[in-house]
């Protein structure tokens, strides 16, 4: 077993629950230690992730609109530079997403128009997921699962390319067969963005 | 480069030389004319409320540390300790009562003053080699205030801020005081795209004409019902002292009805009605106009907007005040806020937060499409044959300079400055003949400032006396460097 003292946190934070539109969100949190790799419920949450990246990559946003819960809080904090002990990373009440179902379902909606220039013609996009950690809650049918992501993002021919990198933890809820996103939040590893816009899902 | 005289000609003319928006020389007069000079947007009091909150802001490359010290002034301390020049502070926002360089250790309180060398005897036989008293980080050349907005000039010689904006002020009031108290300032979000900073600071001074165009879909899925053509054509463009903007025609009503058209609650209402004077509320009331986007010379812009936050017809508006922060030529820091009267209700903040993230900003769906269009512009403004073309922007206007649109009247129009209905680009083309005056301006040698020097006394930099403290400044900073 491994000696790797139980982070309570995580990518996680406390950003959604302290975010003005997160009164909706689910509240669950992670239990005890990472799950082992061979467990099924790991096994489980890593391929929904993989399978996620390949909707994301492939712009196939209806059926990733498809995968969220209608309860989803999705937020992504603006991240600030403090000194050790300041108590807080994040810009106090700001993200660069703070969505629910229907705010994520306009921005899908508008890269279905033909007027969504910023991706006509589309960004080449390779979301690299790594680090993937998944922990029980209390809840049987929800788990919590830890990622890296490093999104490659590509436009015309010779425009230098956009990485970003962040850490993101989920919250999965069993519906069925599967699983839904029900909270995701996601830790820039950036405070300037090098990107011309946040286009893109993470 | 092409003759700089050429050039300020042509775009004095409205006929845009396409390599300004791409030209390492054009940005090097930008630096020394322009930026050195001009009034810059920094932040806002809201943003430093409690004695020691402190957040760092930069003006092309120089960093200004914003703190309220503990006499609850607000000041701007060039981030740059006066022993070796290390950043006294390398975070960008927190609370502090000092900052202490991680060099040598010299520390001064956050209101600037040295208080801290170590070994000061030892080293420099205490006063009579380094006078510590008196000494503070250098102050921003120039700074002052409206409506809290903070805003410093590296020229001390700087008009005051009141006279710079002049009649720009009374639309400056729409975005930053809706009741006495003013607003709060949220982020800002921050990202680097590779286009010119004019393109940005043009489009929101007066570009109607691309609304219709480049927003097509956030009219298509329902997020704001007002930017069809149609209607976009019916509003304004307007320019008064150094700033400008764009409305829109709103339809028939009284000043109530038509603030609560675009989404305000009624407690909001009655703020405005109480703050704004009687020409500001005639300009939505009576005259039916309502302020959308704007700049204020150079590079701070602002939006004011009212979408659809959630599956019903209600619209919530938001603001928010952005600058185009120049990296270089072909690149920009975009410094975006988000804006919201302080006194507003907070469910009314939180949806008018939604509204902002849905429209504008890193993720706006409005701005995503407008900063794909000006990556494309400045990429091909480096190039040789961009050196060829005269870009026209004298849309508004007939050869001989006749508006194809006549500025409304008094009657029409109760704010101060030019307003056109229409289509036009007298917006960018005031703010470009701006650009010009500074750009023609040579700039002067700023004043220096030494540390420790006695007048008459080896290693002298600075011939003028010192003062009490030892320290010189060419410049009084007296009632420009501070603020209460």
């Amino acid at each position: 077993m491994t000696s790797i003292a139980t982070d309570t946190t995580g990518n996680g934070g406390p950003y959604s629950a302290d975010s003005p539109l997160g009164g909706h969100a689910p509240v669950i949190q992670r239990a005890g230690r990472s799950l082992p790799f061979g467990d099924e419920r790991h096994l489980q949450a890593h391929q929904w992730l993989v399978d996620e990246a390949y909707l994301l990559d492939a712009q196939h946003y209806a059926d990733w609109l498809d995968l969220l819960a209608d309860d989803i809080h999705y937020i992504m904090p603006v991240r600030v530079t403090t000194a050790v002990g300041a108590g807080f990373d994040a810009a106090p009440g700001m993200a660069h997403f703070d969505e629910n179902k229907y705010s994520l379902s306009r921005r899908v909606a508008r890269f279905r128009t033909e007027h969504a220039w910023t991706e006509d013609p589309p960004s080449r996009l390779r979301h690299h997921i790594t680090n993937v950690r998944t922990f029980a809650t209390d809840d049987p049918d929800h788990l919590v699962v830890d990622s890296g992501v490093l999104l490659y993002r590509s436009r015309g021919d010779v425009r230098e390319a956009a990485l970003i990198s962040a850490g993101r933890e989920d919250l999965l809820r069993q519906v069925g067969d599967g699983w839904q996103l029900a909270r995701r939040t996601i830790l820039v590893d950036d405070s300037v963005l090098r990107t011309q816009n946040l286009a893109i899902f993470l | 480069m092409t003759d700089l005289d050429t050039v300020l000609a042509d775009v004095r003319l409205g006929m845009i030389p396409a390599h300004i928006y791409n030209d390492e020389e054009i940005f090097r007069l930008e630096r020394e004319r322009l930026f050195s000079r001009a009034w810059i947007f920094v932040g806002h009091e809201s943003e430093v409320p409690q004695q020691g909150d402190y957040v760092v802001r930069r003006v092309l490359q120089d960093s200004f540390i914003i703190a309220r010290g503990e006499d609850g002034r607000v000041r701007a301390l060039f981030n740059m300790c006066l022993h070796r020049g290390m950043q006294v502070c390398r975070a960008e926002m927190g609370n502090a009562s000092h900052f202490r360089c991680p060099y040598h250790g010299w520390s001064y309180r956050n209101d600037g003053r040295l208080v801290g060398l170590p070994f000061h005897q030892d080293a420099y036989g205490g006063d009579a080699g380094f006078p510590r008293k008196g000494q503070t980080l250098l102050p921003a050349p120039a700074l002052d205030t409206y409506n809290g907005l903070i805003f410093i000039s590296l020229d001390p010689e700087a008009p005051p801020l009141p006279d710079y904006l002049g009649g720009f002020r009374f639309y400056l009031d729409y975005y930053t005081r809706q009741s006495p108290g003013g607003i709060e300032l949220r982020g800002p979000q921050r990202w680097r795209i590779k286009a010119n900073w004019k393109i940005g600071a043009e489009n929101f001074a007066g570009d109607m004409y691309h609304t219709p165009q480049t927003h097509t879909s956030v009219v298509e899925i329902g997020l704001f019902r007002e930017p069809k053509a149609a209607k976009r054509k019916d509003g304004t463009t307007y320019w008064a002292g150094n700033g400008g903007g764009t409305t829109y025609k709103l339809p028939p009503a009284t000043l109530e009805e038509r603030l609560r058209y675009v989404g305000y609650p009624d407690e909001l209402i009655a703020s405005m009605k109480q703050t704004w004077s009687p020409a500001q509320q005639d300009l939505i009331g009576r005259d039916g106009f309502m302020f959308s986007a704007a700049t204020a010379f150079p590079n701070l812009s602002m939006v004011h907007n009212w979408p659809k936050v959630e599956d019903s017809d209600d619209v919530l508006p938001f603001i928010t005040l952005r600058t185009w922060q120049p990296v270089g030529p072909d690149e920009t820091e975009v410094v975006s806020w988000f804006a919201v009267d302080a006194s507003a209700p907070e469910g009314f903040k939180a949806l008018s937060y939604k509204a902002y993230l849905m429209c504008f900003g890193s993720t706006g769906m409005f701005e995503q499409d407008d900063v794909e269009n000006w990556v494309s512009l400045t990429s091909t403004a480096g190039g040789s044959m961009a050196r060829r073309l005269l870009l026209n922007s004298r849309m508004g206007i007939l050869e001989d300079g006749t508006p194809v649109s006549p500025a409304l009247t008094p009657d029409q129009w109760s704010g101060p400055g030019e307003s056109h209905v229409g289509y036009a680009e007298f917006g960018q083309r005031n703010l470009l003949a701006r650009w010009a005056d500074y750009l023609e301006r040579p700039a002067s040698a700023p004043p220096r400032t030494s540390l420790g020097a006695r007048s008459g006394g080896k290693g002298e930099v600075n011939g003028t006396s010192p003062n009490e403290g030892g320290v010189t400044h060419d410049q009084t900073m007296t009632g420009k460097a501070a603020t209460a």
